[in-house]
């Protein structure tokens, strides 16, 4: 059984439908990736699985019970935690606050929930800022404390939203290894990205979404040379682009 | 029959009043993102200036009008410059709180310093409405509809023909994009805060003849103007101005048919029904 | 320690103060101050933690005041029983205005507390059976009490000054355990960013109910004892917006989401309210409204939290040091 499986997901907003007969399977201990062009619905995707926004139609089946209808604060009880595109620090708290009160969740006792996020700034290497507000972070660390609140929920499935969005090369392949890192420590992840480097490196699967509706669902090596996916991505240059040579 | 046309008239009057001060209220909010709490009380201080004009040198409250109203739009573009300018960057619930404090402090200050007796403003050519149609219609109301008419639609047609009018247009909808076609924010926010300023004590001034007046009146008329701009959708003229009118009327109506000590209530709770339900206000043209 | 030590001071000067200084209008203040405070300390909970601003909490106030005064006069009820019936009223008068305000954010929040305070006022003013509208209610005789032995002499000031200082003690207490819990740091997420709260498994209409229910209590509880204080309500005097602003003001002034901050608060300004109020009955309204807009402009973080940023960072650092040495 997969430990997350999203079956006929289905979100109109007014007229269009920003998701579309969406189905697939995460398997328990994997990185699946998530791409498609701007305006393909990624994020509706997450927000329809964490109980953000409520889906018409479809089911989402985490380890075979039913979780649509549920209340974000009580999805993430249930394991699934996300993090956001445009971070949302709270922003007048220190980064160990925020991270702490994420911790309440498994933890209730003070001392306790601040001893587990210590031990998670020191995974994603924030420690040093402990004190800090976050506002004062830079963009970097900020998606790292996203990254951080969320994990320190101790979640089964962690559902990245556009980690590496406006960080620099070096920043990248530096989360690129957190991601890998997060993923061994036991921790299920989907992980929605721009950056298809960091997606084709260290994802075991990747589904690729155009318009709402899934395209493909393959290795990433398989991805970057399919027709269907190149055409999604480049539209008609399609024509003119030599096959077999990926697109990035 | 008679009685509802009465009320519908005498709603649209005061409704045009209404409407001049939430217009001033919505462009602030507009342009600036501020709730000002002040506001009642910019139309307190224009009923006291209309008083004192008439008391002290003798001018007619429909003549002193003319020199309230740059008075008024100085005095705002001063209180932006000096009180508001430094705040507005903290955000919405601060600014909030900070018109609320400047709110108490002015109202608190003019019943030091004009006691909290009631005043009334008497005109010689008050005393017999006019009688169109059988239908009573008191003079200074009459009057005031007409100013308030005009100001508005000046208002109206600066905003929409001129270009700095344009300007304030622009930075309401989209500060960011103003700003990097070249319109100065800040200079346009000062402008704003005079005009709505301007508005409100203006309208204080045409109010004078037909309310009493005493110190802590702008509360009760902060508390309407919110109930107007909700109403039209806040940072709309034209919601305003519906709103306005629409608030006047249903008061008047209310007055009537329901009953005169809940005439307030009701204007209340037709804010909160379309805080709940129409948060873009009536018309859907407000921003949330 | 040094802590523990300062607040056993604070404890004595608050117990022996009324009997070492025995100027009617010195009790009276230090009564008007520390029933500001937990005025203060009532809106500081929704308002300062959760961060929903609210421009109604008179509602609370009025309903703690009117039931008391209702079941005195009407059915006899000891007002100290009353106090406390007072706050669970107001507490469930708060459920259905919570379900009506909390649709709402931010200043929309702020403007419905607003209208539906004004809704609750107008009909206080209007149900005349129930509250005898703008004439008041008015008790002469308070009941009769001993305390050891010795019969309460309701004419000094002295046994109020006792029984608020025991309220605002619950008050204080109340919210040092909510700053100190889970439930404060999820009133603090929530005043931060609804939706990230959420994300980490809070409840945010749970946690928002909490708070506005445990501020109406107190809120209510402080009611019921200005009405015995007073021995008059109104619905002018109990359900005003100017109630509401003034609660919001000491709250701000002293500190927003502090333990300590509505004390300051109400030290600094129902002292200086209160002077004015001698020469001039709303003096004091100018000030509160001069110190408001000097609060935001040069203190948001209030007196008290600006003292108390000082000591959380030095600690921070310490604690920092400690943990990675």
């Amino acid at each position: 059984m997969a430990l997350l499986d999203v079956e006929g997901l289905t979100k109109c907003f007014g007229g269009l439908k920003a998701v579309s007969n969406l189905s697939f399977q995460v398997n328990e201990g994997e990185i699946l990736g998530l791409i498609g062009p701007n305006g393909a619905g990624k994020t509706t995707v997450f927000s329809l699985i964490t109980g953000f926004v409520p889906p018409n139609e479809g089911k989402v089946l985490l380890e075979g019970k039913d979780i649509v209808g549920l209340k974000p604060y009580s999805i993430a009880h249930k394991g699934v935690a996300r993090t956001f595109q445009i971070v949302k620090p709270f922003r007048k708290l220190t980064v160990l606050e925020n991270v702490s009160l994420a911790a309440f969740l498994r933890h209730s006792a003070r001392k306790e929930a601040e001893a587990e996020a210590r031990r998670v700034l020191e995974r994603v290497e924030l420690i040093d800022k402990a004190a800090s507000y976050a506002s004062d972070l830079t963009l970097s660390e900020q998606k790292r404390l996203e990254i951080a609140r969320a994990l320190a929920t101790n979640p089964k499935v962690l559902l990245l939203d556009e980690p590496m969005g406006g960080l620099n090369p070096t920043e990248i392949d530096h989360a690129s290894i957190l991601v890998r890192d997060i993923c061994k420590s036991g921790v299920t992840i989907v992980w929605v990205e721009h950056v298809l480097k960091a997606i084709m490196n260290s994802c075991h699967r990747v589904i690729v979404i155009h318009h709402g509706e899934k395209i493909a669902d393959m290795p990433p090596e398989q991805i970057v040379i399919n027709p269907v996916v190149i055409e999604a991505y480049l539209g008609k240059k399609a024509n003119s682009y030599k096959k077999g040579e990926p697109i990035c | 029959m008679e009685t509802l046309v009465q009320s519908l008239v005498s709603g649209i009057l005061t409704g045009s009043l209404y409407a001049m001060i939430g217009v001033g209220l919505t462009i602030i909010f507009g342009v600036m993102r501020i709730i000002n709490m002040a506001h009642g009380d910019m139309v307190m201080l224009g009923m006291y200036s209309s008083f004192w004009a008439l008391t002290l040198w003798n001018i007619d409250p429909f003549v002193s009008i003319v020199f309230w109203v740059p008075v008024a739009f100085l005095i705002g573009m001063l209180t932006y410059r000096f009180l508001l300018k430094k705040i507005v960057p903290a955000g919405e619930l601060n600014t909030l709180l900070y018109t609320a404090g400047l709110s108490l402090f002015v109202s608190n200050l003019a019943l030091l310093v004009w006691t909290g007796d009631y005043r009334t403003i008497k005109l010689d050519y008050a005393v017999m409405p006019l009688r169109p149609f059988g239908i009573a219609v008191p003079i200074p109301l009459a009057i005031a509809f007409g100013m308030a008419i005009l100001i508005t639609a000046l208002l109206y047609w600066f905003l929409v023909k001129t270009d700095t009018g344009r300007a304030i247009r622009a930075t309401s909808q989209e500060p960011m994009a103003a700003a990097l076609m070249g319109v100065n924010a800040a200079q346009m926010e000062m402008l704003t805060f005079g005009l709505g300023t301007a508005l409100a004590c203006g309208a204080g001034v045409l109010l004078a003849p037909s309310l009493y007046l005493y110190p802590t009146v702008g509360e009760i008329l902060v508390a309407k103007c919110f109930v107007i701009v909700v109403l039209g959708g806040l940072g709309s003229v034209q919601g305003a101005i519906a709103g306005g009118l629409l608030l006047g009327v249903v008061e008047s109506l209310g007055a009537v048919y329901v009953s005169v000590p809940y005439k307030d209530a009701i204007g209340f709770v037709i804010f909160l029904l379309v805080l709940l339900f129409r948060p873009s206000g009536l018309f859907g043209v407000g921003k949330s | 320690m040094k802590k523990t030590v300062l607040i056993i001071i604070g404890l004595i000067v608050l117990g022996i103060a009324p009997l070492v200084v025995r100027s009617p209008f010195f009790v009276h203040l230090m009564i008007m101050v520390l029933m500001w405070t937990v005025l203060g300390a009532s809106w500081n909970i929704l308002g300062g933690y959760a961060g929903q601003v609210s421009f109604g909490h008179a509602t609370f106030l009025g309903a703690g005041a009117y039931t008391t005064m209702i079941l005195y006069l009407s059915c006899g009820v000891d007002p100290w029983y009353g106090i406390f019936i007072g706050g669970i009223v107001a507490v469930l008068i708060s459920l259905p205005i919570g379900f009506i305000c909390f649709r709402l954010r931010g200043p929309y929040f702020s403007l419905s507390t607003l209208a539906v305070a004004e809704i609750v006022r107008l009909v206080a003013l209007n149900w005349e059976s129930l509250t005898a509208g703008p004439v008041g209610l008015l008790i002469t005789t308070l009941p009769q009490v001993s305390f050891f032995g010795k019969a309460i002499n309701w004419e000094s000031k002295v046994p109020f000054y006792y029984i608020i200082a025991i309220i605002t003690l619950i008050a204080l207490i109340i919210t040092y355990i909510v700053s100190r819990t889970r439930v404060g740091a999820y009133l603090l997420a929530l005043r931060e960013d609804i939706d990230s709260a959420e994300s980490i498994g809070i409840n945010t209409v749970k946690a928002r109910v909490v708070a506005l229910a445990l501020s109406a209590f107190l809120a209510g509880i402080a009611g019921g004892f200005y009405a015995m204080y007073l021995r008059y309500v109104d619905p002018d005097a109990v359900f005003s917006i100017g109630l509401s602003v003034e609660m919001l003001f000491i709250a701000v002034v002293g500190g927003l989401a502090t333990v300590g901050g509505p004390l300051i608060g109400a030290i600094v300004l129902v002292t200086l309210g209160e002077s004015f109020r001698e020469h001039f009955l709303s003096g004091h309204l100018i000030f509160y409204g001069f110190f408001m807009m000097l609060a935001i402009r040069y203190m948001p973080d209030g007196v008290w939290g600006r003292i108390n940023t000082l000591f959380k960072k030095l600690r921070l650092k310490k604690d920092v040091n400690h943990g990675t040495a």
